[in-house]
């Protein structure tokens, strides 16, 4: 019955209220100050203080900043001379794709995955054997590649996912962890997947620069970055338009206690099946990228640790929230490119990172509450402000929510 | 006319037997309170009714069409809802998201403000908390939410598992008030308590539960009045 039930990542509801708390203060009319609570806590609440425009023209900033990021290879951030810095922008920005696609099961639907690497998996797969010349399987463009291997991995989103959601907290958590393994498994020892020889020559998207070599070839990050970046901001879209809608409403009611969400006619099951089959299919984007831009997939990269550092980019960048997990993907892929002399503990590392937060914020860097507010005020507007007077609220805190909810 | 009917109703957990051959049926307009000790089954037989749980055999008719098979989901949209209990609330969500996920299998807008006015109304403090975080509240306030909650689905019957659990005294007699409120608004209520007193003295009809089995029935009057009913949960000798 209650959340309990399962080790999800949960803000605890005290510091959540904080975040209301900073956000009613500032919604207020005329009320531009947020509380002195550092800078970082006080993100949120500055975002949300700004008008519609001010947001807008930040974000086309820090848009155009993210495209130009490996042309302008900054000193100190960049991770040169230990690796090329446009590769590791891709590799980042892979990691963020798939913290975007875990983020839906985890965060949202509070369903712990430990082998999301399965669906990763099953992408990359898919791409490289209908591209790689070593694959007998019929060959199609790459570009093509890429929404087949979405619906495959979204099919065996669906098939992993109705038979194991019945399953609760462990128990989904240790049949997901064992799906991970059976995907790497098979890859080992089905002929036609090769094994540890793999599929060398990947395809590519199309295109070549005037000396006759690929644009996007192995060793040139830039464009695979661009690739990746732009289908991020087109899935980012999406995801935030199925957050503010119905579905996203019932995946926090599934996250929050899934008992009451299905006595309020939340179809649980349904909501679950969904969740999974929508981050599997994101999962299954990232692998074809991957596989596109490495030119060579074999079993030996979707190991169960893959998988665990997958988890713990979303749970570092916090639960919940897309921003967070992009932010926790990239980092995750980051750190142990930018310091190489540590890359070989990186999971030590990350595990302690991880261990505090959950002392220090357990919310996550980005708690996810600032999501779930914008759908609060959805609601005020969706019941209340069609009822006319009555349910006028008094507080003059409460009444700068509703000119928020009016406007 | 009967709303609900339970016809010998068995639920098992695995092996274990949890309600054996259980029968009763629950009259439109009626509060019906059952009640037992922990353990007696009162909650397995709540998530039965609301389907939350499947039972091993039996028959569950709600307006004269068989549910048995019908999933909780779908029971809301026929007018089934239920504050379960420990409350159940969203803790994450303010009070106003808790009630809008109330009415998530609700289309119609208009009837959704008129119940959330008909919840203010019944509960003032929500209305003075709508912002605030559902963990965060007290346990009455939270017990309100959770009642207020499965009054946004606009239930033809209410089902409150508990609601004095956990509650200062001046909490209970005031959310059974609420209760018979609600009652003469029309809603029909069955409710299960360990606090018997209040139960009894506010229900039409009453069924006491043990061990799976009902061993009494009657008027809430009249298990009142009975000596083996007040010696076992009345804590008169």
């Amino acid at each position: 019955m209650s959340m309990t039930d399962g080790p999800t990542p949960l803000p605890t509801a005290a510091a959540a209220q904080a975040a209301v708390d900073r956000e009613a203060t500032t919604a207020g009319p005329g009320s531009s100050t947020a509380p002195g609570a550092g800078r970082f806590k006080s993100f949120g609440s500055k975002w949300n203080a700004l008008s519609r425009q001010q947001q807008w023209a930040f974000l086309a900033i820090v848009v155009v900043l993210a495209y130009l990021l490996p042309i302008l290879n900054p000193p100190i951030i960049t991770t040169e001379p230990g690796n090329n810095f446009a590769l590791a922008c891709f590799d980042m920005a892979r990691f963020a794709l798939i913290a975007v696609g875990l983020n839906i099961v985890v965060g949202y639907a509070g369903l712990l995955d430990l082998g999301y690497v399965a669906f990763f998996a099953v992408g990359s797969y898919t791409a490289a054997m209908l591209t790689s010349p070593d694959s007998p399987f019929l060959h199609i463009p790459y570009l093509w590649t890429v929404p087949v291997a979405m619906a495959v991995a979204m099919f065996f989103g669906v098939v992993l996912g109705v038979p194991t959601l019945r399953l609760r907290g462990d128990y989904l958590a240790i049949v997901t962890l064992g799906f991970g393994e059976i995907v790497r498994i098979l890859a080992t020892i089905i002929p036609a997947m090769k094994g540890q020889v793999g599929f060398q020559n990947v395809g590519h998207p199309p295109g070549s620069e005037a000396g006759g070599t690929p644009i996007f070839s192995n060793s040139n990050g830039v464009p695979w970055y661009w690739l990746t970046l732009t289908i991020i901001i087109i899935v980012l879209l999406l995801v935030g338009n199925l957050e503010r809608s119905r579905v996203g409403r019932a995946w926090i009611a599934i996250r929050e206690d899934e008992d009451a969400a299905e006595i309020m006619g939340v179809p649980t099951f349904k909501y679950k099946v969904w969740a999974f089959a929508i981050g599997a299919s994101v999962g299954g984007l990232s692998g074809a990228l991957f596989a596109g831009q490495v030119g060579f997939v074999n079993n030996q990269r979707f190991d169960v640790q893959t998988s665990i550092l997958f988890l713990a980019a979303v749970v570092l960048g916090g639960a919940g929230n897309k921003v967070g997990a992009i932010i926790g993907g990239a980092l995750v892929s980051y750190i142990p490119l930018r310091f190489t002399a540590i890359a070989d503990y990186k999971y030590l590392i990350f595990g302690v990172a991880l261990v505090l937060i959950m002392i220090f914020r357990s919310q996550g860097l980005l708690p996810a509450r600032q999501r779930l507010l914008a759908y609060g005020r959805q609601a005020y507007s969706r019941i209340s402000g069609r009822t006319g007077g009555g349910a006028t609220p008094r507080t003059g805190q409460v009444t700068g929510q509703e000119k928020e909810a009016g406007a | 006319m009967t709303l609900l009917e339970l016809d010998s109703i068995s639920v098992h957990y695995g092996r274990i037997q949890a309600i054996r051959d259980m029968s009763f049926s629950v009259e439109e307009g009626e509060i019906v309170s059952l009640i037992g000790a922990n353990g007696a089954g009162k909650t397995t037989t709540m998530k039965t009714i609301s389907g939350l749980l499947n039972p091993s055999s039996g028959a569950i008719r709600f307006l004269g069409q068989d549910i048995t098979k019908m999933k909780a989901h779908i029971r809301v949209v026929h007018g089934i809802s239920q504050a379960p209990e420990g409350r159940g609330i969203f803790p994450g969500m303010t009070v106003l998201e808790n009630l809008d996920m109330g009415a998530f299998g609700r289309k119609d807008r208009s009837g959704m403000g008129a119940d959330m006015e008909r919840v203010f109304d019944l509960f003032p403090r929500l209305k003075e908390r709508q912002k605030q975080l559902g963990g965060t509240m007290s346990g009455g306030e939270q017990q309100m939410l959770a009642i207020g909650r499965a009054l946004m689905s606009n239930p033809k019957l209410l089902l409150l598992d508990e609601p004095s659990m956990g509650l200062a005294p001046q909490f209970i007699r005031q959310i059974f008030r609420i209760v018979t409120e609600i009652n003469r608004q029309g809603t029909t209520v069955l409710l299960v308590e360990q606090n018997a007193n209040q139960a009894l003295a506010r229900a039409d009809r009453a069924f006491v539960l043990e061990t799976g089995e009902i061993t009494h029935s009657g008027t809430g009057k009249e298990l009142l009045a009975n000596p083996a009913i007040k010696e076992a949960y009345l804590g008169v000798g």
